[in-house]
């Protein structure tokens, strides 16, 4: 019997990165399993935009802190990816019979999957990160390869020339083919700035991987190293414009100014897409319950919470508890937390179920934050304790429990 | 557990007008969030029974569709898992309508579906009331205390009206069923205990007074096997203790959903995990000026008006200016502008314009049919 199977684009998704710069945020957890925007978790963007696209083979490359990030996904099956072909398969580093290693590099990663890859027998591989809140058409990337004929194509979005300093740029030619890649420049010749979204045709990508690979002195890495290894090579190298909402949460600051965009209706991020749903795994709670002195203006509220308190520009995530007389501005209270009588939160993020208790204030005294747009941001660390009348200035980043001792 | 789950997704005794027009009693909205369907499987999950039957006779689309394959409440089973029978009817026999003449007639026509079951125990379930239990325990006291058919009951509650169709029983001092009587007016008795038509049996003896009943041309569960029965077997009662909520007309719908908004009474019915199917909505919205209070809002509704004492199910849009007051909204239901509803049930995907105003009665709310526009 000799049924064929293959698929025509596979996604290896990129998941195995700590994410230090949120700090207590992803102590325990992969910054793909970060929860974001009300009930979901960074990786429910790109998994959606992957089925919302036709995909249904990914592979989820993890390293750091895996456990969460797996039980998270589990089968696959609240992104539709349970299948009996293909479907969700999560991809640790394994023991090779005489050597083995962690994943040296975001290339590497994917040099030591080939075997997987190939049991799907693409033609196209779609490598992404998952720590990226964006809604993109994958399909419409891979008409664009195919049209172009080449061998990888890089999605791009135009960034202010004073950012260019935080991605890698790239230069083309004015039918957008790459001749030049610049990592982190102060000063770029342009203004387009690599997603970390890559389409390739898997024949040339597999043997650039294993070129790579055998060069010792490679730092293993796409945009460092693969990119420009197929440029000299004279390989076709697109570039794939992307116009809509894109953010990479890598500090707390843009972790909060993005969960903000989606209280700010300027912003083109709408989750309320019925073509376009974004997909995560829902615990099982019931219906909200707003309390007789709840005030709600400009909040985002998830199942299973109960309100009694006043809350203005702040994203609430499931089963959150929130007392009567307690002030929550421009803040996130991720699942399970709890905030006491008459405590006030002001520019922070509560993390999963920290109990806050009466009377505590957060974020006090708040001074401009770094960029100058808005306040500090406040985090306190999840399973903590937060004793009544505690006091936590403005920027703090707690990561342990505050009890007052007997007396205090 | 070692049972079978039959569960009867509508009653023969209830008056919900435009809800049950197009949906059996088991699909209709409650809390929310849920069907009432939700609950009753769940307490089933939650006991560990992975083994469920459920029978319909009409209008089960709306079923179909919610429970899908049971995967939201872990039914999809190789062993087991969830089954929706259909209406049958025997061929060859005389009466070939598809339709059931009664309770036994419909578990009669179900047998082929119970006898492959290897479950030794059946416990049967209703729709029209709505608890958290633990089968688990019944099961328990039902062979501890050797009866042929434990029924579960409760006392209703203080000064309310008992439902037309309310089976009310008779027991002694053991808590032996001697008596069973169907409510035929709207009367108050307290001290009379009510069958929450919830029953545990040996699957055999079901079998055997099923094949029975239908051969003398019996058809009705609680006239022919309770009532007829009680002083051969042994009918013993299970109490149940904790809060219920009992759904047979439009206005104990609308009382019974306003009691979820006590968060004490709402604590105790979502003490254990209520599952239902996932629609994967988004966080509800509450827009710069709106104002809500003691209501319970689901996922996907984006709030702009003013939202008092009322129970929002997902996905229902509350525009500006407008007040929602005492009343029961259903899935993704939009209210424009303007509009002024008290003590008002609206079905699913109901459209009410700029200015509109509707105000019922607590005592007889306006029921607005599914997809109307006013």
């Amino acid at each position: 019997m000799s049924r064929e199977k293959k698929k025509e684009m596979i996604a290896m998704l990129l998941a195995g990165g700590q994410g230090s710069r949120l700090g207590i945020l992803t102590k325990h957890v992969a910054k793909p399993a970060i929860p974001f925007g009300g009930k979901y978790r960074i990786i429910d963007f790109t998994l959606s935009n992957c089925v919302n696209s036709g995909i249904d083979t990914v592979g989820v490359l993890t390293q750091y802190r895996p456990l969460e990030l797996n039980s998270y996904i589990g089968n696959g099956q609240p992104w539709d990816l349970d299948r009996l072909f293909g479907g969700i398969s999560i991809l640790p580093p394994y023991t090779k019979s005489k050597e083995g290693e962690w994943y040296k590099g975001t290339a590497n990663a994917i040099y030591q999957n080939i075997e997987y890859i190939e049991m799907s027998n693409p033609t196209y591989v779609l490598v992404l990160s998952g720590d990226h809140i964006y809604k993109m058409n994958y399909k419409m990337m891979l008409e664009y390869h195919i049209e172009t004929e080449a061998a990888c194509t890089i999605a791009v979005l135009n960034v202010p020339p004073e950012e260019t300093y935080r991605f890698g740029m790239i230069n083309t030619d004015e039918n957008l083919k790459i001749y030049e890649f610049e990592e982190k420049p102060l000063h770029a010749k342009s203004t387009m700035a690599s997603m970390g979204v890559y389409i390739f045709t898997w024949e040339k990508l597999k043997s650039y991987l294993i070129a790579d690979e055998a060069n010792k002195k490679s730092e293993n890495d796409f945009g460092k190293n693969i990119m420009p290894m197929m440029l000299e090579a004279g390989e076709n190298l697109y570039a794939y414009e992307y116009k809509g909402y894109w953010k990479d949460v890598g500090t707390v600051e843009s972790l909060w100014e993005s969960n903000m965009d989606l209280l700010d209706p300027d912003v083109p991020i709408e989750l309320n897409d019925p073509p376009w749903r974004i997909y995560s795994r829902n615990e099982t709670l019931p219906s909200q319950y707003i309390g007789n002195n709840a005030k709600l203006n400009n909040v985002m509220v998830s199942d299973g919470c109960s309100i009694n308190g006043e809350l203005e520009k702040s994203i609430i995530f499931p089963d959150v508890k929130i007392k009567e007389g307690a002030v929550i501005k421009n803040s996130i209270v991720m699942q399970g937390a709890t905030v006491g009588n008459n405590t006030a939160l002001n520019y922070a993020i509560i993390a999963s179920d920290t109990v806050i208790g009466d009377n505590v204030c957060i974020g006090a005294g708040a001074a401009m934050g770094p960029d100058g747009h808005h306040p500090e941001i406040t985090v306190i660390g999840p399973y903590i304790t937060i004793d009544d009348g505690v006091v936590i200035p403005a920027g703090a980043m707690i990561e342990e429990s505050i009890i007052k001792k007997e007396g205090e | 557990m070692n049972a079978l789950g039959i569960i009867f997704s509508y009653s023969e005794y209830e008056n919900l007008r435009e809800l049950t027009k197009i949906r059996t009693l088991a699909s209709i909205p409650f809390a929310g969030k849920y069907r009432i369907i939700d609950f009753i499987l769940s307490n089933y999950v939650n006991s560990g029974i992975h083994d469920i039957s459920i029978i319909t006779k009409i209008n089960y689309h709306s079923l179909v569709d919610h429970l899908g394959a049971g995967k939201e409440w872990d039914l999809t089973r190789k062993i087991g898992g969830l089954r929706i029978l259909s209406p049958f009817s025997t061929p060859g026999s005389l009466d070939n309508t598809g339709n059931y003449k009664g309770t036994i007639d419909a578990l009669y026509k179900s047998m082929h579906s119970i006898k492959r079951s290897m479950a030794e125990y059946v416990i049967i379930a209703g729709s029209n009331f709505i608890c958290s239990i633990d089968y688990e325990e019944v099961l328990k006291s039902h062979i501890e205390r050797n009866a042929d058919i434990t029924l579960i009951y409760t006392y209703p509650r203080e000064g309310e009206i008992l439902p037309h169709g309310a089976a009310m029983i008779r027991m002694d001092e053991s808590e032996r069923v001697y008596e069973l009587n169907y409510n035929k007016m709207d009367s108050i008795s307290q001290d009379m205990p009510v069958c929450m038509s919830m029953f545990v049996l040996r699957k055999s003896l079901l079998e055997s007074l099923v094949a029975d009943s239908i051969a003398f041309g019996r058809y009705d569960f609680y006239r022919d096997i309770i009532q007829r029965l009680c002083g051969n077997l042994n009918i013993l009662g299970y109490e149940h203790k904790n809060i219920y909520f009992e759904v047979s007309n439009v206005t104990d719908y609308m009382k019974e959903n306003m009691k979820l908004l006590d968060e004490q009474t709402s604590k105790k019915v979502f003490e254990k995990p209520v599952y239902t199917k996932i629609k994967d909505s988004v966080p509800a919205y509450y827009c710069a000026g709106s104002q809500v209070s003691n209501s319970i809002i689901s996922d996907g509704c984006k709030i702009e008006g003013t939202v008092i004492n009322s129970v929002l199910s997902r996905g229902v849009i509350v525009g500006k200016g407008s007040v929602v007051k005492n009343s029961i909204i259903m899935q993704d239901t939009e209210i424009l502008n303007n509009v002024t509803l008290n003590n008002v049930i609206l079905d699913k995907e109901v459209i009410v314009r700029e200015n509109r105003q509707l105000v019922g009665h607590e005592t007889y709310p306006v029921v607005i049919e599914k997809k109307s526009i006013i």
